[in-house]
Formats: C-alpha cells, sequence, structure tokens
C-alpha cells in the first residue's frame, strides 16, 4: 500500500514538473520573405537563470509585425515566454507567447504595432518564477 | 498511613467526579479535514468546531471555529480588491447585489500562490435526523501567511512584472467586495457514518487577497491599487472526527 502510495505521489510531481516544461522537438517556421520586409534585428546573450543562443529578426508586412527566432538552442526551463520588452530585465513587456521548442526556428506574431523605439528587448523568460534566460537588443 | 489516606481521598474525588459526568447532547464538537479542488487552484483546512444545539428539539446548532486554510494555485488571476473600484454600489450587504465595475478593474495573475489563514469562524447548521445534517460557516477575523510570488499586472492592456506579490496579512469579513484579506466560507452536507465519524461534501468559496509591491494599478479616480483578490468557487471532501461532550451535574 505504502509503494502504491509513494508510486502514485512520484508519477504525479514527476507529471506536474515535466508539463511546464519547453518541447525539444526542433521547430522549424520561416517567414514569407517574399512579402516581409526585416525592421529590427539582433543576437542572444545568456540571462542569469539559462543560456540562449541564436539570433532574432523583426519583419513587417502590410503594417503587421512577426518575431522571427532563428538557430535557437535554448536550456530547458518551466514555463518559458518569448517577450517583447522595454527593459532587459522585463518591467513592461508583451507576451508573445509560450516559446514553442528549446531548438530550431520559430515565429511569433506581434499583436498591434508597438512601439520599436521603446520595446527594444527579445527576451526568453520564465514566467513563472520570473527568471530571465535570455535577451536580445534588436536594432534597425 | 498520612499517603494512604490521602490515596483514598484522591480516589475518592476521581470516582465521585466520574460519576457526576454525563455526555451532554446539547454540544457538538468536532475536528474537520477538508480538501477542495477548483479550475487551477485548490485549498486544504482543518478546523476546530464548538457548536451549541438550539431549542428544545436541538434540529438547529449555531458555534464558533477556529480554521486553518491553506491555498494554492498555479497562474491564479487576482482582481482589483477595493469595493469602491470593484462594485457599482458599495452599501454594505447590498453590494451583495450590486453589478461589476469591470472598467475600473485590473488583473493581476499571481504565478504561484500559496497562502495559509488562520481565522475566527461562524458556524450554523440544521440536523435533519441522525444520519444528515447541513450547515454553513465563514471565516469572521484572522491573519494569513504565504508564499511571496512573481506576478504579471494587465492594466489598460499593458502587461507589467511584479517580482514578489505577497499575501495580504489581515483578515476581516465586512460582506462582500468590503471584506480584507482572506476569507473561507463553506456550504456543505454531511453524513453521520457513527457517533463518532461523518464526512462532508463542500462547496467553498473562498476570498484571497495578494499585495502588489513594486507596481500599482492607477484607478481611474488617480489612486494607487495594491489589493487584488481572488473568489476561488471549488468543490470538495471533509471528514470530521466529533467528540463526546462531558457535562458535570
Amino acid at each position: 500500500m505504502r509503494w502504491i502510495l509513494f508510486i502514485t505521489l512520484t508519477g504525479l510531481l514527476s507529471w506536474s514538473c515535466k508539463k511546464d516544461m519547453t518541447s525539444t522537438t526542433p521547430v522549424q517556421e520561416h517567414v514569407d520573405t517574399a512579402t516581409a520586409e526585416v525592421k529590427f534585428d539582433g543576437s542572444f546573450m545568456n540571462g542569469p537563470f539559462g543560456s540562449v543562443s541564436g539570433s532574432v529578426k523583426i519583419y513587417e508586412d502590410s503594417g503587421s509585425y512577426q518575431v522571427a527566432l532563428a538557430d535557437m538552442t535554448i536550456s530547458n526551463g518551466p514555463d518559458l515566454h518569448v517577450y517583447l520588452s522595454k527593459e532587459e530585465q522585463p518591467l513592461h513587456f508583451i507576451d508573445l507567447g509560450k516559446l514553442k521548442s528549446t531548438s530550431g526556428n520559430q515565429v511569433y506574431p506581434v499583436a498591434n504595432a508597438p512601439d520599436f523605439s521603446q520595446y527594444k528587448y527579445v527576451l526568453i523568460h520564465c514566467q513563472k518564477f520570473n527568471h530571465l534566460f535570455g535577451s536580445a537588443r534588436v536594432v534597425p | 498511613m498520612k499517603n494512604i489516606y490521602l490515596t483514598f481521598i484522591f480516589l475518592l474525588i476521581i470516582c465521585s467526579l466520574n460519576a457526576q459526568k454525563i455526555e451532554d447532547v446539547r454540544i457538538n464538537r468536532y475536528v474537520d479535514l477538508a480538501a477542495t479542488i477548483g479550475e487551477s487552484q485548490g485549498s486544504l483546512s482543518g478546523s476546530y468546531v464548538h457548536n451549541w444545539k438550539l431549542w428544545k428539539k436541538r434540529k438547529w446548532e449555531a458555534g464558533f471555529s477556529v480554521r486553518w486554510s491553506s491555498y494554492f494555485g498555479s497562474k491564479t488571476e487576482f482582481i482589483t480588491a477595493p469595493a469602491r473600484l470593484a462594485r457599482t454600489n458599495t452599501t454594505p450587504f447590498l453590494i451583495f447585489f450590486a453589478g461589476q465595475r469591470k472598467e475600473s478593474q485590473d488583473t493581476l495573475t499571481v504565478q504561484r500562490p500559496y497562502t495559509n489563514s488562520v481565522n475566527l469562524a461562524i458556524n450554523i447548521g440544521y440536523n435533519f435526523n441522525q444520519k444528515w445534517s447541513g450547515g454553513f460557516n465563514i471565516d469572521l477575523v484572522g491573519f494569513t501567511f504565504g508564499r511571496k510570488s512573481p506576478a504579471i499586472l494587465t492594466s489598460n492592456g499593458e502587461t507589467q512584472t511584479e517580482p514578489s506579490a505577497k499575501p495580504a496579512s489581515f483578515n476581516l469579513l465586512l460582506t462582500g467586495d468590503h471584506d480584507l484579506g482572506s476569507l473561507n466560507s463553506e456550504f456543505f452536507l454531511r453524513y453521520h457514518i457513527n457517533s463518532t465519524w461523518s464526512i462532508r461534501a463542500i462547496y467553498q468559496f473562498l476570498f484571497v487577497e495578494y499585495v502588489t509591491q513594486s507596481v500599482k494599478q492607477v484607478a481611474p479616480d488617480g489612486t494607487m491599487v495594491d489589493r487584488f483578490r481572488n473568489k476561488a468557487n471549488t468543490f470538495g471532501l471533509g471528514v470530521s472526527y466529533h467528540f463526546k461532550s462531558i457535562h458535570n451535574l
């Protein structure tokens, strides 16, 4: 009986930890460069709580923007999100959604048209624990 | 000889005290453990209850309890707490029927809320028969401690990070959105397995309050708001151990 309880609790704990982790299956998404134009770009550097490498480009297509992450390699963590942020340690930010994968090329649409002179950083951020994994300063 | 005499007197007193005690059916005392679960949140609670059975038929009972409530959740939304910003009418008791002031409510998404509250509560119950009873209880006043958590304040379409929101520490029942802090209330139906044990089916309505430290909501009237409330509707089960109440004649 004690073993059943132990295995059940261990299983539940393991499941609750894993469900927040990001997929490690590489994603291959690309922006249609025939119509979209690169407006800003930058390279990722490690944050205090993780390692992130890769580059970022912000495309504009008929007034709408997309953030494209390329050749990404990200250390895994719980509840990782992609932010557009005014600061390197996010205080004012726009959440572009959960990180799709810890590797590959990924595209995230941006709602509305933020002022990129203020939102100067693209971040990989652990939302649940407020831990910065990596940041990229984007410039025209 | 003196020791034997004293021992005899002592035993005599104990025996006479026991002989004068009978079970008091006018009092219902018990300890209770309960667990409830809702969407992305849940609670555990433990309480000691002392109820008096009322009137001749003793169908009704009422009393006090001390309750510890532990609340936990994940990415739980807390909304602007002050009544003047949350409701269209703030008259005590009438506030229950007042509409929501959506235009002045912002949302604080607390990433990992966890609070422990210790409150004095009141109870009222009705015994349908020997096996079934029902009741209601609500916290009155107490204190809360718990875990600080990162949070995200969504205000006027903009999102800001609150690095360390903390549970409001003082709890006070003032009716509806006037309430302060974390307060638990339950409607329940009880089944008595025997004279000692009973189980409960519970509908719980739990107020939990978090306070921001760095970022504040700027209310339409220009005031700064740091109190945000979650109203958790959860369902669960409880188990109670009933004491035999001894009454001195």
